[in-house]
């Protein structure tokens, strides 16, 4: 199909048998149908569908499904029953223009532009604002700021900082009960000589790696858990948007973020136990 | 000495670990006390929101988005018909139309005009200052428009941030025209007095707001069909309800959509509330899990750093029932220590959270995405119980099962 137009609204749909419908109706126009309409009409490819602009289906025209199509997943649209079909542009407009108003058959709703040079965006705006009179042209990329999108990554973003937050507090705690439990152990190696520089730096090592443990652990559950949650919503809301994605650059994130967190646990570990003598730590 | 005694003296031994825990606690509590702020937050602020314009029904031409919708044509007929009807007690017509004002250094703002019908008593407003729309307006100024300064302009009631940014006072002049940014257009710009300032319940961050009357709405011209409304306000008499005028109004037009908010505000859950309705549903049950498993690994490390200790109290004749005891009031210790900062900490980030998700584009000013409720703080306390006695589960395992005499000759021995 070369030029095509979203259905918006499937007001009336019939369905007969290729077989048994007349000679003539093979030459019908044809039409995509989405999956989720073929499905809840109980349609299939080849048959003859009636569509109409209005429910008494009158000013309809009958229609062969060429093909059946996945929509587009939008996220904007997530939760909306995808009931839609595709048809060449003048078959709609013979469907839904207003014989009383010429002009409906020369009106569409939207013209899709692809510029040469996307940076042109504004510019080319502001062209189509300057030469025609109540036309708008809106570039499609993501805005900057105050976008949908942007506004849940940062609430997202807020929502991992307080995790994180929280997660040290614990691993803090975790670290200081380990570094307690080794008291002894730290007291009697300092007093052997063993210097504080390479007790700081075992605490250290060990923080690090017990953070680095968890955040691959969790990047591995989350991996894990992606196919699950998305098998999930897919299924909930019959769409193929991904929902849940672990990329690379989270993946980074994740354990650049880790590195930090065991530094500081383990620097607070490694303190608990060096600021005392060593032969306080043995309990003398 | 009761398991509670013995659990608090653990606490005052090992203060650090304690403080670190209960910190740790009240902070993922919190994020939990959020999401379930989350969970029912929108739709009560959106409930609030649309009680707060004092009608209960609303009358549209088509279902959806109100951009898309088909308008009520013959709305002043209609709107008459409706008010005839015993169940109604009010009712008002509403035109949404978006225009340009003429700012005093030239520049052109988009603003939403909303033209409403006069008489009515209610709005989506609270007035500020000045004076409020009422039947003196309603009648047609738009044969006077030609004469843009005389005091039959039409009379506007702004919103305090276009006041406050215009230096617009009641008695100031407003210079508006039909049309969005980036059109061209050769209209002319008509204006408006301003009668009143006040807050707007539906206006969006950012957006400028005027009201004014039918006519006044009418009057800007090309693009402003006479006697059609986006949408027709009825208020029901408070001894029939909401549903029996719902009902006598479709009986009286079944072409047209009826609602009552209630009916509004459950296709509002079922549609645009979804989103925050799962994610605080995932966020919560994630958190819980992980406060569960956080205090449980806290719990039973400190056990198996405390075998000894505990081998010892049972040698000493304490019984079992009191050192699991002791192990399920350390848990609630942490867990309601940490559950209770959590309240306040959670309040003070549910105001930072809505604060981020309140910056989405068009959404009205007063919606809230984070709302208390008493019902919240329940649901709160029970989840941290449950996560308190999960949690103690295993370490108490641990120690009701440890072999005394064995324990104790490998821990206190060594």
């Amino acid at each position: 199909m070369g030029r095509r137009l979203l259905l918006a609204l499937l007001l009336l749909l019939t369905a007969a048998p290729l077989a048994s419908a007349p000679p003539a109706e093979t030459e019908a126009p044809s039409v995509l149908i989405s999956r989720q309409l073929l499905r809840d009409a109980h349609l299939a490819v080849g048959d003859i569908v009636l569509l109409s602009a209005d429910r008494a289906g009158s000013h309809g025209g009958r229609f062969r499904i060429a093909g059946v199509y996945e929509p587009t997943p939008d996220p904007m649209k997530y939760n909306v029953e995808r009931l839609e079909a595709r048809l060449h542009l003048p078959d709609l407009i013979r469907l839904t223009a207003n014989p009383a108003d010429p002009q409906s058959a020369e009106s569409v709703s939207v013209v899709n532009v692809r510029l040469a040079d996307p940076a042109d965006a504004d510019r080319f705006a502001t062209d189509v604002a300057r030469r025609s009179v109540g036309l708008v042209a809106r570039p499609t990329a993501r805005g900057a700021d105050g976008d949908l999108f942007t506004v849940l990554e940062r609430f997202h973003v807020a929502i991992a900082a307080v995790t994180m937050v929280g997660s040290t507090a614990f691993l803090l705690a975790l670290m200081v009960i380990r570094a307690e439990e080794r008291r002894d152990m730290v007291g009697m190696l300092r007093l052997i000589g063993v210097s504080r520089r390479s007790i700081v730096v075992e605490i250290l090592i060990e923080g690090v790696l017990v953070a680095l443990a968890g955040a691959i652990f969790g990047v591995l559950l989350a991996a894990a858990a992606q196919y699950g949650i998305n098998r999930f919503f897919q299924a909930r809301y019959d769409t193929t948007l991904v929902f849940v994605r672990v990329t690379g650059s989270i993946v980074v994130r994740c354990l650049v973020i880790a590195l930090p967190v065991g530094v500081v646990t383990g620097a607070a570990a490694a303190w608990t136990l060096l600021r005392r003598a060593p032969a306080s730590l043995i309990r003398r | 000495m009761t398991g509670f005694a013995l659990a608090r003296r653990t606490a005052a031994r090992y203060k650090t670990r304690t403080t670190l825990a209960v910190a740790g606690v009240a902070i993922i509590a919190a994020l939990n006390f959020d999401m379930l702020l989350l969970s029912r937050g929108l739709l009560i602020s959106f409930a609030d929101m649309i009680d707060s314009a004092g009608f209960d029904v609303r009358v549209t031409g088509s279902t959806g988005l109100p951009a898309l919708r088909i308008p009520v044509a013959g709305a002043a007929r209609l709107a008459d018909d409706i008010r005839r009807l015993p169940e109604v007690d009010d009712v008002a017509i509403v035109r949404f139309e978006p225009a340009l004002l003429r700012a005093a250094d030239g520049r052109e703002r988009q603003i939403s005009l909303v033209g409403t019908s006069g008489g009515s008593t209610r709005g989506g407003w609270t007035l500020l200052r000045g004076r409020d729309i009422d039947s003196r307006d309603s009648r047609d100024s738009s044969n006077s428009i030609d004469s843009n300064e005389s005091a039959d302009s039409p009379p506007a009631v702004i919103t305090r941030r276009l006041a406050a940014d215009f230096g617009l006072e009641p008695g100031s002049v407003l210079r508006v025209r039909a049309g969005v940014p980036g059109e061209r257009s050769v209209l002319p710009f008509l204006s408006y007095r301003v009668i009143g300032v006040a807050n707007f319940s539906f206006e969006a961050a950012g957006e400028y707001t005027v009201a004014t009357t039918l006519e006044g709405s009418r009057a800007l011209g090309e693009g402003n069909p006479g006697d059609e409304a986006d949408v027709v306000l009825v208020a029901s008499k408070p001894e029939a309800g909401s549903d029996a005028a719902v009902a006598a109004i479709a009986r009286l037009r079944p072409d047209l959509h009826v609602y009552s908010n209630q009916e509004v505000v459950e296709q509002f859950n079922r549609n645009g509330f979804a989103y925050f309705r799962q994610i605080s549903l995932v966020l919560s049950t994630t958190t819980a899990v992980f406060t569960v498993l956080l205090v449980a690994t806290l719990l039973t490390v400190s056990v198996n750093q405390r075998l000894g200790e505990i081998a010892a109290l049972r040698a000493i004749g304490i019984s079992r029932r009191h050192v699991a005891g002791m192990l399920l009031w350390e848990s609630a210790l942490l867990v309601g220590l940490g559950g209770a900062i959590a309240l306040p900490l959670g309040g003070a980030l549910a105001i930072g959270l809505d604060h981020i998700l309140r910056r989405m584009p068009g959404l009205p000013e007063q919606l809230h995405f984070f709302v208390f409720e008493p019902r919240a703080v329940v649901l709160h306390a029970a989840l941290l119980a449950a996560t308190g006695v999960v949690a103690a589960l295993y370490p108490v395992r641990i120690a009701v099962t440890l072999p005394i005499a064995a324990t104790m000759r490998r821990e206190l021995g060594s």
